[in-house]
């Protein structure tokens, strides 16, 4: 059974429909990429699975129980960190989180090994008697992840987690959402940086409009979503040498007299070639037309070093998922 | 983080689990506390604000003593105790009336705009100990205020000129007078929710507390100077000082209830103890009014007195009822009977409120029925039977204009609240320049004006029973005004359990 199973959500606003028949499951341990532009309905579906919004129509379980039914029991399970940080003024790291402990109902000793067990957890021991407003942007992300961690929860609603962080920030965050992913917590993750998802999440549904896209495994998408598009992309690199410049001149040329070729960018040594290809051409399709084009420049004698597909990312599943598809 | 897999296991094993006697008391001490009276009261005591005023607050009562022991130092005998009892007042005043209300407020409505109220809701506290916790750590502020001001107010009733009781009750008054403002302040910090709304409940909550801030010192003023000689029992006083308590303790839980439920989330039953709050008021109020009446052998003033005004209260409040939101979240449904009032949605507050506003007519009617002045009781009956009518009327006006169109553009609880504000303000002004405009006679004008909220209710308390064909509004025109209300009720209810059962079945 799936820890967590959303099915046919909707959430009517007055006449706007903010989410539309989303269906999806979570496993244990899994970590979840909720994909779409800003207001395609992914902090409505957050906040109703945070059981603060009741849906118009459909039911969510969290453990085989409704979570829409009976909040109060979800809520021990759950734990939400919102788009914004939601700290005081005023108050320490460690009186932040001793706050919400107690909050949660955790007393005495019990309460103190939580707080610095989060701590430890979150590494903000060395920050305990720091302001919480004296915080980087990424400390502060820290204390409310550490903050909706204190009551052990089994899944993690993040909204928009690693908005406004830098690189750093963002891989440490990674790290941390690897570490409870292991530790068997389901984790939810809206975000509209792409990049950053692949590279966390298992799986990914794609929203836009309110309406659910696509779903799967990451991989699942990418392929689906490479085999769907009708443009494949190509990077041919030339050898570097005297006659480099209109070696990479005369490339473009070339390339641009092709029958299948829609568009070449010069990317300093590199060309990148964009094919499209017929509609409902698969990745056979794709490769021939690429053997064609290296024949004909390797025939015109360019000094072809490199000629590789570029790989497909999350951002282009996403553009291909969503282009045209939602009226 | 799983407990048994966190990286702070071994962490947690070097904090000891029993620490020495007394801290251990102060910890489980601590533990048995609101979790928001300890935040709010750490963060209060570390800001700016609270150490300017307690410096500021200590320093002038400093100076006050200074001056009141240079002037009574040579007299041999001195009654300038009311003037510093009311100076030292005035100092506790502007904190306790002034500062502690708008940081009330101020804390609540920072706790919505930055969303860390939704986080407090899910840890499981739930609004209302939220609430309490919030309200009990300002008046731990407020105690902490009181604790620097305490010792020269006693101070002033050894300067002479002041007694004990005068003291005590001033001292009663100003405190429920502090938990109301700060109740109501909380109270205003869960009306607003745009921006705009908020800026507006601000202004008008600095108006309201500087109105009132003047209002209470001027009401203590006349205290001390009245009663401060020697305390003397006084009937009128005494009932004063009792309304006043009743009416602040009553409206405060009342407020308390409605800021629970307005912060409540919507699969909570949120709208059953405040309607419960205001029915019980409503029968403590109408139990009080029996008891003045028959304290005053059924003088009919209170029951004119209770009449209006009791209306006019359950008008205000109404608006907040029968502007609810329509139906109700699905986990609620199951127990909901037609008649469960008490339970959310619009239909359920309507009835209540029409219920309660022709049941208070009804009451103080009667009661007004037992005084000896037979036709000033039927005068007065009928004004504020026509008060509790006009009431039933302009609510329903205002459900029907906001909530019957398909459209969904008025049906907002803060658009059928201002539609009401609107339409009464439409009939109460209107009838009146038309009667300029057509030159109509006096009887033409009142005619004209008897769907008016303000002069109907003013033309049917003027019936003159010994000119029973005058030209003021007779009981057979309250008939009308009684039909066309109930008309108007009936088809609001029809509306709003028509959009009930909509916004149940989608």
């Amino acid at each position: 059974m799936s820890l967590l199973e959303v099915k046919g959500l909707r959430r009517d606003y007055g006449k706007l429909r903010a989410v539309d028949d989303v269906t999806f499951s979570l496993e244990a341990g899994g970590i979840l990429g909720f994909i779409g532009p800003n207001g395609a309905g992914k902090s409505t579906t957050l906040r109703i699975l945070a059981t603060l919004d009741v849906p118009t129509a459909g039911e969510v379980l969290l453990e085989g129980r409704s979570l829409v039914d009976a909040p109060d029991k979800a809520r021990p399970l759950l734990g939400y960190m919102p788009d914004r940080y939601g700290t005081y003024d005023d108050v320490t790291v460690r009186e932040f989180l001793d706050f919400f402990a107690r909050a949660y109902g955790l007393k005495g000793a019990q309460r103190r090994q939580r707080v610095d067990s989060v701590m430890e957890f979150t590494g903000l021991g060395p920050l305990a008697e720091k302001l919480t407003t004296e915080l980087s942007k990424g400390m502060r992300q820290r204390v409310a992840l550490g903050r909706t961690l204190l009551h052990d929860p089994r899944l993690l609603l993040l909204d928009e987690p690693a908005d406004g962080l830098d690189p750093r920030a963002r891989i440490e965050l990674r790290e941390l959402l690897r570490a409870l992913a292991d530790q068997g917590k389901a984790v939810i993750i809206s975000s509209h940086i792409l990049t950053e998802l692949a590279e966390i999440c298992d799986s990914c549904v794609i929203i836009e409009q309110g309406r659910l896209l696509a779903q799967g495994r990451v991989e699942d998408l990418l392929r689906a979503s490479g085999d769907a598009s009708q443009v494949t992309e190509l990077v041919v690199r030339l050898a570097a040498g005297a006659e480099g410049e209109s070696m990479g001149a005369r490339a473009e040329r070339m390339l641009l007299e092709q029958p299948r070729v829609k568009d070449v960018t010069r990317e300093g040594s590199a060309l990148r070639v964009r094919l499209e290809l017929e509609p409902g051409a698969g990745p056979m399709q794709a490769e021939a037309a690429a053997a064609v084009l290296l024949a004909a420049l390797v025939a015109q004698g360019l000094p072809v070093c490199a000629f590789s597909p570029r790989e497909r990312n999350l951002e282009d599943a996403f553009m291909t998922v969503t282009k045209g598809r939602v009226a | 983080m799983s407990t048994q897999a966190s990286p702070a296991s071994g962490a947690s094993e070097s904090v000891p689990v029993t620490a020495a006697g007394a801290s251990d008391r102060w910890e489980r001490w601590g533990d048995r506390l609101n979790p928001l009276v300890v935040k709010e009261v750490r963060q209060g005591l570390r800001t700016r604000v609270f150490w300017v005023c307690f410096s500021l607050l200590l320093l002038a009562c400093l100076v006050l003593s200074l001056i009141a022991y240079a002037n009574t130092q040579g007299a041999s005998y001195s009654r300038e105790g009311r003037t510093y009892f009311f100076a030292f007042f005035v100092c506790l005043g502007v904190v306790h009336f002034g500062v502690i209300p708008f940081n009330a407020y101020r804390s609540l409505a920072r706790e919505r705009e930055d969303e860390t109220w939704v986080l407090l809701l899910l840890t499981g506290l739930g609004p209302r100990r939220i609430l309490r916790g919030k309200v009990a750590s300002f008046l731990v502020q407020a105690a902490l205020y009181a604790s620097a001001v305490g010792p020269f107010l006693l101070f002033s009733y050894f300067l002479n000129g002041i007694d004990l009781p005068t003291i005590l009750v001033a001292l009663l008054l100003g405190g429920a007078w502090l938990v109301f403002l700060t109740l109501a302040s909380v109270c205003a910090a869960t009306l607003a929710d745009g921006r705009m709304g908020r800026a507006f409940v601000r202004f008008a909550l600095v108006g309201v507390l500087a109105v009132t801030f003047f209002q209470a010192l001027t009401l203590i003023y006349v205290m001390t100077q009245r009663g401060g000689n020697g305390f003397t029992f006084d009937r009128s006083f005494f009932l004063g000082v009792c309304a006043g308590l009743g009416m602040m303790l009553t409206d405060g839980w009342l407020l308390f209830e409605a800021s629970v439920a307005r912060l409540s989330l919507m699969t909570e039953d949120y709208s059953r103890h405040p309607r419960r709050a205001l029915v019980v008021q409503a029968l403590l109020a109408f139990a009080a009014v029996v008891a003045v009446s028959w304290y005053l052998d059924f003088d009919n003033d209170v029951a004119e007195i209770a009449g209006v005004f009791g209306t006019l209260h359950l008008i205000g409040t109404g608006l907040f009822t029968v502007s609810d939101v329509d139906g109700q979240s699905r986990p609620l449904r199951a127990g909901t009977r037609p008649w469960s009032l008490f339970k959310p949605g619009a239909l359920r507050g309507f009835r209540l409120t029409v219920l309660l506003l022709l049941g208070w007519a009804l009451g103080c009617s009667v009661l007004l029925s037992m005084s000896d002045e037979t036709q000033g009781w039927t005068r007065m009956g009928m004004a504020f039977t026509a008060l509790a009518l006009y009431g039933v009327l302009y609510l329903s006006l205002a459900l029907l204009l906001g909530r019957m169109p398909r459209s969904d553009r008025f049906a907002s609880p803060v658009a059928v609240r201002l539609l009401f504000v609107a339409v009464t303000a439409l009939a109460s002004g209107l009838p009146p320049l038309v009667a300029v405009f057509l030159r109509l006679d006096e009887s033409g004008s009142e005619l004209l004006n008897l769907l008016n909220p303000l002069v109907g209710t003013v033309n049917f308390g003027r019936y003159n029973y010994s000119e029973p064909y005058g030209t003021h509004l007779p009981p057979e025109l309250l008939l009308c005004v009684a039909l066309v209300a109930l008309l108007a009720a009936f088809a609001a209810d029809r509306v709003l359990a028509e959009r009930e059962q909509r916004a149940h079945a989608s």
